[in-house]
């Protein structure tokens, strides 16, 4: 928990990259846009959109996106792309619902075992891109294909249900009320001393400080989000399960991407390969390890969803992938590679989730539904490749 | 009708409130050849952008007047329209297209219902070649299977056949051989006798004072001077560039040299595409701790796939072995052959030098980032150190290390690349091309350098185009023609018609008598 904030927050306030001064402003608009949409639906739905219960309901959904989109954008600023991870999700998730249901077997050994899975099939898909040189876009389409086929096959095409209680936990799980005060209080001093600690670092390097005002109203701003994020789920039943792992996972990747070596070379290699190789770093192994990476958090989003749903179904996960490359590009991630951000990804899954279930809310038909999330897609993209090719 | 075919009077453009052009007048006549000199970031290439409609009319201040009258342009169309026409740097051709449709690309002749006109391109396009003097080019082939001159020369080919009264020419011979320099130069004088107007930028000043009329330097984005080229010569030219003297550009001093640390025994490379050509046929050769050994031969002589192949880069087939200090050593990948000690400097900055997402000091570090890991997490602090030692150390004009890569001009890019490779601590570094797009003042500080790490017992290997440069800087020089070793020199008493006259040779009976200091 503790990375959680150590991302947010340096995330926000890290160097004064002009490139980073440029992204910050696409999170801003990308808010702008949340609210706009947030407030869009809440008139249409005369408020019932707002309320403690949808939104919760909201960030559970959110949750499968926003785990497979932790992945894929490490994927995307490796300059790569997966299209398999929807089948994968359903696999991985039938593999856990049939473990549970036909097996028995207890859930901490359940978990290991899809981990462990996740992590050999997004191997697998890292050895065909990076050692066999597939292009990865081929191997996805592939493993699309093969992943929903094998499947089919271990189910038989049926649903495997009910999964046990403890194994439902993971995905409509609360935790209790002053779980939730405790996490905010934590964060909150965390957001603090991490700011602090990069004012003293700034200073000890002679780098521009940014007024201690804006950092005041910053760590202020920090408080507030967390403070009405915390309340609004506990006057629900509480923070979500998912919810959690969803804030955990976005503090883990932010740290491994903007502070350790492995995450600094997913970028090297996805903005130049070649002078990253001529530089003596392993590329491949890189790219193993970011496909590797990506299959964990299949494996991850396929126990998440088969615990909601409380049953393995074959169909389960089908355009996944679609969704989480569009989070990936909606919040900010370069389709050449090079660069992105968790936190981007993750607001861009808040866009198709909010979509998605406002208008579920308003009975728009699936149709309909499809087309608004195809167009936002491409309204994004437009808008990223106009603002860059205009600098 | 102006006496002047092209006046730029007060040009003024800002990037971001920074003056990149402060008040700059060009003139140029019909049928004059201006060369327009500065050092990189001077603003050149940003006054000729303005020019070529590349920067639409309005983005910038000041007045251009094409055949006395305003020129308005929207784009590069625009100008293309009026007669005026750029050739980048790198050359903008579609390699697999022909000569003929290079040509004509974007004005193809069509027949009814679209279909190429095949038969008048080829006529057209052989026209041109002849006036080109290149009649024995098959206009039907494509560009590929031609050398860089020649490519050169369809770009000329094109611009001509857009009816070009003034012919811009970034940097036309950066890649180019010293024969086939000459022709584009011989070139340039005939358009010259036919009325055509032509922009000459390049860093070869030689070049320049060869085929200019007038020389135009610009120094930080101001007017320095024009003046009739009778009036000068190289060395003032410079001074002009640099507004200081450049007295020892070559700092050749003596230096010990040790015993022999690198050997690369019978390297034979195939090319990527046509696995039956050799691209490097059985090259021997050593180096001596603390020895500057420069690799000298016409472009496409194979030199760059030579030392690719000895740091595990070639992309090809290639054979050959390696030994440093007496032992044979793996350098099959660039990860190997660095931990060996054994680094490169990459001949192409852009494809394989800077990571363009990736800022200043990111750059820098690539090569030892594990050295800054403590626990899981790079420490910040220890690399912003090395980073500002290391931008010190290499004179890294830069305002801050978190700045963008792809901000700096070439040379202070280059710099961050051999920081970059310097970081590995290096027995043997490899330089290819060190200086290209490189401006005087870094030149000279990339030759300072290289000096002091021979001092300091690294063996380097620079390969150079620059056949000054090569002499400059060398201790020996290596020269490779056609993917054979032709000539391994000390340099003492050399001469440049030496080392070019083995690299031209193909006759072994002529071969310069060969200095091995390694008993093959």
């Amino acid at each position: 928990m503790t990375s959680t904030i150590s991302t947010r927050n340096g995330a926000a306030n890290t160097t004064a990259n002009i490139k980073q001064l440029f992204s910050r402003y696409k999170i801003m608009a990308l808010l702008i846009a949340i609210a706009i949409i947030w407030a869009f639906f809440s008139w249409k739905t005369e408020g019932g959109f707002v309320t403690p219960r949808n939104l919760s309901n909201l960030l559970r959904q959110m949750s499968v996106t926003g785990i497979l989109a932790c992945g894929m954008v490490l994927v995307i600023i490796a300059g790569e792309i997966d299209l398999s991870v929807g089948s994968l999700l359903g696999l991985l998730g039938g593999v856990a619902a049939i473990l549970n249901v036909t097996h028995n077997l207890p859930l901490p050994l359940n978990l290991v075992l899809v981990l462990t899975l996740g992590l050999l099939l997004g191997l697998f898909n890292g050895y065909l891109t990076a050692y066999m040189r597939i292009p990865s876009f081929i191997v996805g389409l592939g493993g699309m294909l093969a992943f929903r086929g094998v499947l089919l096959g271990v189910t038989g095409g049926l649903t495997i249900a009910p999964v046990s209680s403890d194994l439902v936990y993971l995905g409509q799980g609360y935790l209790p009320a002053s779980f939730g005060v405790a996490l905010v209080v934590v964060l909150f001093v965390l957001a603090l001393a991490l700011t602090w600690r990069q004012r003293v670092n700034r200073t000890r390097h002679a780098l521009p400080v940014a007024p201690l005002w804006r950092d005041a109203i910053k760590v202020a701003l920090i408080g507030a989000v967390l403070l009405a994020f915390v309340r609004t789920l506990n006057s629900y039943d509480g923070i979500p399960v998912p919810v959690l792992l969803l804030l955990a996972l976005l503090g883990l990747f932010s740290y491994v991407t903007t502070q350790t070596v492995f995450g600094r070379r997913i970028y090297s290699v996805g903005s130049n390969m070649e002078a990253t190789r001529l530089s003596g770093v392993n590329v491949q192994s890189v790219k193993l390890w970011v496909f590797g990476i990506m299959g964990v958090m299949c494996a991850l989003a396929g126990l998440v969803n088969t615990a909601r749903l409380a049953a393995g179904s074959p169909s389960s996960g089908s355009m996944g992938e679609l969704d989480a490359i569009a989070a990936c590009f909606i919040g900010g991630t370069s389709m050449r590679g090079g660069s992105g951000t968790i936190y981007g990804a993750l607001i861009g899954a808040l866009v198709m989730a909010s979509l998605d279930n406002g208008m579920s809310m308003l009975d728009v038909g699936t149709y309909w539904q499809m087309i608004v999330k195809g167009s936002i897609l491409m309204l994004a993209v437009w808008v990223d490749v106009s603002t860059r090719s205009g600098r | 009708m102006s006496e002047y075919l092209l006046e730029m009077k007060g040009i003024v453009k800002q990037f971001d409130g920074v003056r990149a052009l402060d008040g700059i007048d060009l003139k140029i006549k019909a049928g004059e050849c201006v060369g327009l000199c500065g050092e990189n970031g001077a603003g050149k290439s940003t006054l000729m952008k303005i020019l070529s409609g590349v920067y639409p009319h309005g983005t910038w201040d000041g007045d251009i007047l094409w055949d006395g009258k305003p020129l308005v342009a929207h784009s590069v169309r625009d100008t293309e329209a009026a007669g005026i026409v750029i050739i980048h740097q790198e050359l903008m051709l579609v390699p697999e297209l022909s000569v003929a449709e290079n040509i004509f690309m974007g004005h193809e002749l069509t027949l009814p219902g679209g279909r190429m006109n095949y038969p008048a391109m080829y006529r057209r396009a052989e026209e041109l070649m002849r006036e080109l003097n290149m009649p024995d080019i098959n206009v039907a082939l494509p560009v590929m299977q031609y050398g860089g001159g020649h490519q050169q020369l369809v770009e000329i080919a094109k611009a001509l056949n857009k009816k070009a009264r003034l012919l811009i020419l970034d940097e036309p011979s950066s890649s180019l051989t010293t024969s086939e320099i000459a022709v584009l130069l011989k070139i340039i004088k005939d358009l010259k006798a036919k009325g055509v107007a032509c922009v000459y930028i390049s860093h070869k000043l030689d070049e320049v004072a060869a085929v200019c009329d007038t020389i135009s330097v610009i120094r930080d984005g101001k007017h320095i001077a024009t003046t009739p080229m009778e009036e000068l010569d190289v060395d003032r030219i410079i001074t002009q560039m640099v507004g200081r003297e450049i007295t020892a550009m070559y700092p050749r001093r003596d230096h010990e040299v040790g015993e022999i640390v690198f050997e690369a025994r019978h390297m034979t490379c195939l090319d990527v595409d046509n696995p039956k050509r050799k691209r490097v046929d059985d090259v021997s050769f050593s180096v001596r701790r603390g020895e500057i050994l420069g690799i000298a031969g016409l472009v496409g002589a194979g030199r760059t796939e030579l030392v690719s192949a000895i740091f595990g880069a070639y992309q090809g087939r290639c054979e050959g072995e390696v030994w440093m200090n007496g032992v044979r050593v793996d350098t099959g990948t660039p990860l190997k052959s660095i931990r060996l000690g054994l680094c490169m400097v990459p001949e192409d900055r852009k494809q394989h030098g800077i990571v363009p997402d990736l800022n200043v000091g990111q750059n820098i570090t690539l090569t030892v980032l594990k050295n800054f890991s403590r626990g899981t997490r790079i420490d910040a602090g220890a690399e912003l150190k090395t980073v500002n030692e290391e931008i010190a150390r290499m004179r890294l004009k830069t305002a801050s290390p978190f700045l963008p890569i792809t901000g700096l001009s070439g040379g202070n890019q280059q710099k961050a690349v051999l920081a970059k490779m310097l970081l590995a601590h290096p027995k043997v570094l490899i330089l290819d091309e060190p200086t290209r797009g490189v401006d005087v003042g870094a030149k000279a500080e990339i030759y300072r350098l290289i000096a002091e790490l021979a001092k300091q017992g690294v063996a380097v290997i620079m390969v150079s185009s620059e056949l000054a440069e090569v002499l400059g800087v060398s201790d020996r020089v290596l020269v490779i023609g056609e993917g054979k070793l032709r000539g391994d020199f000390a340099n003492q008493n050399l001469t440049q018609e030496m080392v070019l006259a083995a690299a031209i040779n193909q006759s072994p009976q002529q071969r310069m008598h060969i200095a091995t200091p390694s008993a093959a």
